[in-house]
C-alpha cells in the first residue's frame, strides 16, 4: 500500500469531492420535492391549468437546482485536477473547498423551492397572474441562490489560491476555518430568503394589485437576511489572504478553525430568524398595503436586533483570529 | 484556466507606501463612465413631447427610480438624494452588464468598487441623518438600549459597509468565474449564453437594484 504525499492529497480531493456533491445534492432535492408536492395541490385545485403550473414547476426546480449544480462543478474540479503536491497544505484546501459548497449549498436549495411552490399555489388561484407570478418566482429564487454563490466563491479561491509558500502550521487551520465560514455560514440565509420568497408570491396571488410593493421588500428582506451570510464570506477572506506568521503551538491554529467555526454556525440562526421577519412582514404588506412604510420599519428593525447574536459571532470571530 | 485571479496591477511606490491601482478595474469604470456620459448626452440632446427611443430610456430610469425614492424618503428629500440614487443604479447596471461583451470585464468583480460605493452611501446615510436630526439625537441612537451597547452598536454600523459591498461583490464574481469554469469544463458548447442571460443580465440587474435599494433605506432609517 503506497503511502506517499500525493496519495494523500488524492484521499483529500476524493473525500471533498464526495462531500461536495452529498452534502450539496441534499438541500435541492429537498426543495424540489416541496415544489413539486405543491404543484401537484395545485392542479388538483383547478386541473385546467394543469400545462401552466407544470411548466411554472420545472421553471422553479431548475433554479432550486442550479445549488447542487454548483457543488458538481466543484466536485468534477476536485475529481479531475491533478493537485501538486508541494505543499502539507495541499492536503487541507480540496477537503475545505468541499465542504465550503457541499454546506453552502443546502440552504438555498431548500429556500428556492418555496417560491417555486407557493408560485404554483398561485398560479391555480390567479391564472391571470401567471406570468407576474413567475417572474418574482424567478427574481426571489435567483436571489435566494446568492448565498450558495458565496460559498462557491470562497471554495473557487481555495482552489485557485497558492498556499505553497504559506507557513503549514496556523495555515492549515485557517483553510478548514474558511471553508467551513462561508459553507457553514450560507444554511440559514438561503433557507430564510427562501421564506421570504415564498410569502411573496402567496401575497402576489392573493393581493395582485400590490405586486410591485411586494417584491420590492421581498428583495429588501431577503438582502437583510443574507448580512449574516455575508460575515461568513467576510471571515472566510480574512482566513484565506491574512498572513499568520508560523506556530509550533495546536492552541494558535485551533483559534483560526473556531473563528470559522464560531461565524459559521453562529449565521444560521440569524439567517432563518430574519427569513421569518421578512417574510411576515411581505405577507402583511400583500394584506394592507397603506401600512408598507410603518411594516418596512420595524420589519428592519427587527431583523436588526435578530441580527445581533450574529454580530456577536462575528466579534468572537475576529477576537479569535486578530487578538488571540 | 490559470489566469482565474491574475489581476494586472499598476504598484507606485511613495515615501514608503506602495499605492496599488487594479488597471483593469480602473480601465472597465472609465469605460463605463464614457458610456454613461454618452448615454445622457444623447438622450437629453434633442428634447422633445414625442420622446425618441433614448430619451424615453432616460426617463424611463429617472422616473422609475425617483418613485422608488419618494417611497422611502420624503418628497423634499428625494428631490436631494434621488439624482445620486438614479446614477447609482444606472452605473451599477451597466457595470454589472458590461462583462458579458468579449474582452470587457466587470468594475464590481474588484472588491474596490462595491467597497468605495458602499463607504459612498454609508457617508451620505449619516451626514443626512446628522442634519435632519442633530448630533445628538443622532449620537444617543448609538447608545440604545443600554450606554455599554456602544460598542456592538457601532460594529453593527460599520458592519453595513461590508454586507452591502461584499454582497454585490460575491455575486459578480461568483457569476463570472461559473461562466469561466463551465465554460471551460464544456469547451465553450451550448451552455456559456444560457449562463451569461442568467449570470449577467438577471442576477446583475438585480443585484444593482438591491444595492441601490439598500442604499435608500439606509439613508432613511438615518434620516427617521
Amino acid at each position: 500500500m503506497s503511502n506517499d504525499f500525493q496519495t494523500w492529497v488524492n484521499v483529500a480531493a476524493y473525500i471533498g469531492g464526495g462531500a461536495a456533491m452529498g452534502l450539496g445534492a441534499i438541500g435541492a432535492a429537498i426543495g424540489e420535492g416541496y415544489t413539486a408536492a405543491y404543484a401537484n395541490s395545485a392542479i388538483s385545485r383547478s386541473p385546467n391549468l394543469s400545462g401552466e403550473i407544470f411548466k411554472s414547476m420545472l421553471v422553479g426546480q431548475a433554479v432550486a437546482e442550479s445549488a447542487s449544480i454548483f457543488a458538481l462543478v466543484i466536485a468534477m474540479v476536485l475529481l479531475f485536477t491533478e493537485f501538486s503536491s508541494q505543499s502539507f497544505l495541499m492536503i487541507f484546501v480540496p477537503l475545505s473547498a468541499g465542504l465550503s459548497i457541499g454546506f453552502g449549498a443546502i440552504g438555498s436549495g431548500v429556500g428556492s423551492g418555496f417560491p417555486a411552490g407557493a408560485a404554483c399555489m398561485g398560479i391555480s388561484r390567479q391564472p391571470a397572474m401567471s406570468a407576474k407570478l413567475t417572474t418574482n418566482m424567478l427574481i426571489g429564487s435567483a436571489v435566494c441562490q446568492t448565498p450558495a454563490i458565496f460559498a462557491l466563491v470562497t471554495s473557487f479561491i481555495l482552489l485557485f489560491t497558492d498556499f505553497s509558500s504559506s507557513p503549514v502550521s496556523p495555515t492549515w487551520a485557517a483553510i478548514l476555518g474558511a471553508g467551513l465560514a462561508s459553507g457553514l455560514g450560507a444554511i440559514g440565509s438561503g433557507l430564510g430568503g427562501g421564506l421570504v420568497a415564498g410569502a411573496s408570491c402567496d401575497g402576489i396571488a392573493r393581493q395582485p394589485k400590490s405586486a410591485t410593493t411586494v417584491t420590492n421588500v421581498m428583495l429588501l428582506g431577503q438582502a437583510v437576511t443574507q448580512t449574516t451570510a455575508i460575515y461568513g464570506l467576510l471571515i472566510s477572506f480574512i482566513l484565506m489572504f491574512k498572513t499568520f506568521a508560523p506556530t509550533d503551538s495546536i492552541a494558535a491554529a485551533m483559534a483560526l478553525l473556531g473563528a470559522g467555526l464560531s461565524i459559521g454556525i453562529g449565521a444560521i440562526g440569524p439567517g432563518i430568524g430574519e427569513g421569518f421577519t421578512a417574510q411576515s412582514a411581505v405577507s402583511s404588506i400583500a394584506k394592507n398595503q397603506k401600512a408598507t412604510a410603518e411594516i418596512t420599519r420595524v420589519m428592519l428593525v427587527g431583523q436588526a436586533v435578530s441580527e445581533s447574536t450574529g454580530i456577536y459571532a462575528l466579534v468572537i470571530s475576529l477576537v479569535l483570529i486578530f487578538v488571540i | 484556466m490559470q489566469e482565474l485571479g491574475k489581476v494586472h496591477q499598476l504598484i507606485i511606490s511613495i515615501f514608503g507606501h506602495n499605492m496599488v491601482f487594479n488597471l483593469e478595474a480602473i480601465a472597465m469604470t472609465w469605460i463605463v463612465f464614457a458610456i454613461l456620459i454618452l448615454f445622457g448626452f444623447f438622450a437629453s440632446r434633442k428634447k422633445s413631447r414625442l420622446p425618441g427611443p433614448l430619451q424615453a430610456m432616460g426617463e424611463l430610469f429617472v422616473s422609475q427610480l425617483f418613485a422608488l425614492t419618494e417611497d422611502a424618503l420624503d418628497k423634499d428629500l428625494a428631490k436631494t438624494y434621488g439624482p445620486m440614487i438614479t446614477a447609482l443604479f444606472m452605473f451599477l447596471l451597466l457595470s454589472n452588464w458590461i462583462g458579458m461583451i468579449p474582452y470587457l470585464e466587470e468594475p464590481t468583480k474588484d472588491l474596490n468598487t462595491p467597497l468605495s460605493l458602499g463607504l459612498m452611501g454609508f457617508v451620505i446615510a449619516h451626514y443626512a441623518g446628522i442634519k435632519s436630526k442633530g448630533f445628538k439625537t443622532y449620537a444617543k441612537a448609538y447608545f440604545e438600549p443600554i450606554f455599554f451597547m456602544m460598542p456592538l452598536n457601532l460594529i453593527g454600523e460599520l458592519a453595513k459597509i461590508v454586507s452591502i459591498s461584499f454582497r454585490l461583490f460575491g455575486n459578480i464574481m461568483g457569476g463570472s468565474i461559473i461562466i469561466l469554469v463551465v465554460s471551460y469544463l464544456t469547451y465553450s458548447v451550448i451552455l456559456p449564453p444560457f449562463l451569461n442571460a442568467f449570470f449577467g443580465l438577471f442576477v446583475g440587474g438585480i443585484q444593482a437594484f438591491v444595492f441601490t435599494m439598500l442604499t435608500v433605506v439606509y439613508i432613511s432609517v438615518q434620516v427617521k
